[in-house]
């Protein structure tokens, strides 16, 4: 998924004087750069959105609240159990938990399910390239069925039926997503619900959305009614409200947090006031590991990024250490497609920094097409990266125009295939599930290239490659060679230079002295849970 | 001859010779008006001091270079993104931004931003003005209805507000108006939206200038000569309207550059990666608590510069008509 990587937050209401009893509970503020993308588990595909949408609707599997690898680990959700999968791997039976209930007293039932994906489709979700494996689904995305024949329901036993296209290892990484998470018919099919997103199955509510600016998250009062049912690795809340404000100003939001006045951020600590952090708030403030990759997209289908050699200097140009110093030395420099601690994951560097040899593959290529447009978003440090980046390739000799929008709407608008000029520019992704399939399949695969919400931003189109990419995915991670050949597809697709990949990013936690910092964790998927924030 | 009559000659003296007379006993406006054109030419020498001093452009980055400081090689940005700051180095005299560029260099070129989208603004807001208060005052009648209409609908709007929504929505696509087409990150888009808010507000006051001058004996003498309705504007009203222009020219160059940085810092204005003063603040504005000068610097720099033309502009409206009650409301 993609991180604007921070909402603004400007909270500075009641939420940081709530109470803070032993027994949980109370009112807490977080500040956030970036609002997030939508408020609508089906179409949010942003870090900030599904760090806010974990919480609040559960899927029929989910992810264990736990740190690390542990945090990766699948486990029943609103399902009772893990499903049944048929020997040839195509066929997944699940049975709903009884007497769960939304977070406006509605029954959850089996049916909604199935809803939620059509609504992938109808909504034209990012996600929705992930559900096609499911039988009937590309015909009912294509208008030319009106259900998906792979899903059957029964809402009076819950018992879910799903039939795929073909065996898929990742398929119950994929029913752990929030794509896949059951939403009632009431919910609009074909639009973004953000101004009034749907009932909760999760621990929060949004009780109240203020896009852009502000959102407020409380304790779902029916949340009881899942965990009766049995569904005990989905944590409870541990406050009462959260609210969540946007600030710009991320060293403000450090100042707030500092002064006690915000108790969160959900951005990095930047550059400039890291040092600082570290070494006086050392009790309240620690690095996260996360498992991403930052690079700069280029458009395949046009000039002059059409043309292998001008990608492959580029590659050449783009210096990771400096990219790192832009981020206060957060970044693991990096070249490639999958980041450590991926499986696949073999580090190599196709591309070692030299503005000589980028030089000579342009004067090699001879663009004739030299304006290129340079995209990023208004928050600081990718406003800086933006800047660098045409700044490059002015001295390698572009005519480079930087447009600079804002974070809450930047992913949809270069995943847009309307938007004109979307040549080349700032892109993140963090892994969805530990799978290698979740940073080519999206990215990179043919079938990404999305009229809306795309994530395919370099309209990467190579069949080769994506019928290796299919093929793969019908194996387990663990059978033996899988990986390797992740490797080799991670190399093939560099060697055709798709990106110009720079570093994987290392995040913070810093909380305000109410907060219980040792309760406090970020998941390696859905970055800060918020159902592990206490007040002391 | 009678007693009391000077055997010499009276010369005659030129109105302008006469303002600017008065305008020389003024002191405090007088160094004003000379403290401006200074900052203009320092702003102007921008490529003298970059190419000779800095070695450097305005938007180069510099990230991962060193510089030499008292025989030490020293990184431009640390590696743990900590900028240079500010010490008696030729390079790097204000220290570096985090992207490794010369915040002196920046400084100079964005002052020639700021001021040339000042002054240009100012124009277009001047002409637009004069035109307009000429046909409202000369035609009144419905003329001047629709066109008093179109300036209130103009004036209803915050400056602020109107000038962030227009630079907003020009900002990807640009202007594009048959024959006249600008691009978004074009340096004219943010000229002409200050110029056009401003319009009302100078071009109100004239109007009034206008409608009392309409009613005097040399326009109904120049009528009854026949002459045309353009040769009685250009000839016979704007030169009685020159010496209000002229003041209001000058004040509305301030409110320009305010304006400009204001639309600027909130990402409205100049586009990056170029420097105003404004966009230096923005970019200095998450550097606040740890490389203060970044913002202190030019937003002192436009005080300054808003200030002098304040005073100059006041002190030429003093000197140009003493009875003068202009002022540039907003």
């Amino acid at each position: 998924m993609l991180a604007a990587v921070g909402a603004t937050a400007c909270g500075k209401d009641s939420g940081s004087g709530g109470s803070s009893g032993g027994g949980g509970g109370g009112d807490i503020t977080i500040d956030a750069t970036s609002f997030p993308d939508y408020i609508d588990p089906q179409l949010s595909y942003t870090l900030e959105g599904w760090e806010v949408l974990w919480n609040v609707y559960t899927p029929l599997l989910t992810y264990k609240h736990a740190k690390g690898k542990e945090g990766t680990e699948i486990v029943p959700g609103l399902a009772e159990k893990m499903p049944d999968v048929s020997p040839d791997g195509k066929t997944y039976k699940l049975k709903l938990r009884p007497n769960m209930k939304y977070s406006d007293g509605t029954p959850i039932k089996a049916s909604d399910f199935t809803y939620a994906i059509q609504r992938l489709f109808k909504a034209n979700s990012g996600g929705s390239v992930f559900y096609t494996v499911i039988v009937g689904a590309q015909d009912y995305a294509d208008g030319k069925a009106d259900k998906i024949s792979g899903i059957t329901t029964n809402d009076s036993t819950g018992d879910i039926t799903i039939e795929l296209t073909g065996p898929n290892g990742t398929f119950e990484n994929l029913l752990g997503l929030m794509f896949a998470a059951p939403v009632p018919p009431t919910t609009k099919l074909d639009g973004d619900v953000t101004n009034n997103p749907p009932p909760s199955s999760g621990p929060f509510v949004i009780s109240k959305v203020d896009a852009p600016r502000s959102l407020i998250m409380e304790k779902n009062p029916q949340f009881k009614t899942v965990k009766d049912a049995g569904a005990t690795d989905v944590a409870d809340a541990g406050v009462d409200k959260i609210t969540l404000v946007q600030n710009k100003n991320q060293s403000a939001q450090v100042t707030d947090i500092a002064q006690n006045k915000v108790d969160f951020m959900i951005d990095p600590v930047p550059a400039d006031r890291l040092q600082e952090v570290k070494s006086r708030y050392p009790n309240r403030f620690r690095m996260e590991e996360s498992i991403n990759t930052y690079y700069f997209f280029m458009n395949t289908q046009k000039a002059p990024f059409n043309d292998l050699k001008v990608r492959q200097a580029i590659n050449y140009a783009v210096d990771p250490e400096a990219l790192n110093r832009i981020f206060g030395g957060r970044m693991h420099p990096t070249q490639q497609i999958l980041p450590p601690g991926m499986p696949g994951y073999q580090e190599y560097k196709p591309y070692p920094a030299d503005i000589n040899k980028a030089k000579q593959l342009i004067a090699e290529a001879n663009p004739a097409d030299r304006d290129i447009t340079v995209w990023t978003d208004d928050e600081p440090d990718r406003k800086r990266i933006g800047e660098y980046y045409q700044n490059l390739l002015t001295q390698l000799g572009f005519n480079a125009t930087l447009k600079v929008i804002a974070g809450d709407v930047y992913w949809a608008t270069i995943g847009n295939q309307s938007t004109p000029d979307v040549d080349t520019g700032f892109a993140d992704w963090f892994q969805d599930f530990p799978h290698p399939d979740d940073f080519f399949r999206p990215l990179l695969n043919g079938k990404s290239i999305l009229p809306t919400n795309g994530n395919n931003f370099s309209r990467v189109n190579l069949p080769d490659l994506d019928a290796k990419m299919n093929e793969l995915l019908t194996k387990q991670i663990t059978d033996p060679g899988v990986e390797q050949q992740y490797a080799d597809l991670d190399k093939a697709f560099m060697e055709q230079a798709v990106w110009a990949p720079y570093g994987n990013e290392q995040f913070t936690t810093f909380l305000s002295e109410r907060m219980d910092f040792d309760k406090s964790y970020q998941h390696l998927l859905f970055k800060q849970d918020f159902s592990s924030f206490a007040v002391k | 001859m009678p007693v009391g009559v000077p055997k010499e000659r009276i010369q005659g003296r030129n109105p302008w010779y006469l303002a600017w007379l008065r305008l020389r006993r003024n002191k405090v406006a007088l160094g004003c008006g000379v403290l401006f054109i200074l900052i203009v030419l320092f702003c102007l020498a921008a490529p003298l001091w970059a190419d000779h001093v800095a070695h450097t452009g305005p938007n180069d980055n510099h990230i991962t270079d060193t510089v030499s400081i008292g025989g030490v090689d020293t990184d431009v940005v640390a590696p743990d993104g900590t900028p240079l700051g500010p010490g008696l180095h030729a390079r790097y005299l204000l220290g570096a931004d985090q992207n490794g560029r010369d915040v002196m260099v920046r400084l100079l070129y964005g002052g020639r931003t700021s001021i040339y989208i000042g002054a240009a603004a100012a124009l277009v807001t001047t002409v637009l003005a004069v035109i307009v208060a000429l046909l409202a005052g000369y035609y009144r009648g419905w003329m001047d209805a629709v066109l008093s209409r179109i300036l209130d609908v103009i004036w209803a709007f915050p400056v602020l507000l109107l000038g962030i929504a227009l630079g907003t929505a020009l900002a990807v696509g640009g202007l594009n108006l048959g024959v006249l087409s600008i691009a978004g990150d074009s340096i004219w888009i943010p000229i002409l939206i200050i110029g056009l808010v401003y319009v009302p507000y100078m071009a109100r006051p004239l109007r009034g200038e206008i409608l009392a001058l309409r009613e005097k004996e040399f326009v109904e003498a120049a009528v009854a000569q026949g002459m045309g309705p353009l040769r009685i504007m250009t000839g016979e009203l704007l030169p009685n309207i020159i010496s209000t222009v002229i003041v209001f020219f000058t004040l509305n160059i301030a409110n320009n550059m305010l304006l400009e940085s204001a639309l600027s810092f909130l990402g409205a204005g100049v586009r990056p990666p170029n420097a105003s003063w404004g966009t230096m603040i923005s970019d200095g504005y998450q550097l606040i608590y740890t490389a203060p000068h970044l913002t202190i610097v030019p937003g002192l720099l436009i005080v300054v510069t808003v200030l002098t033309l304040n005073v100059f502009g006041d002190g030429l409206r003093d000197a140009l008509d003493p009875k003068a009650r202009i002022r540039l409301e907003h």
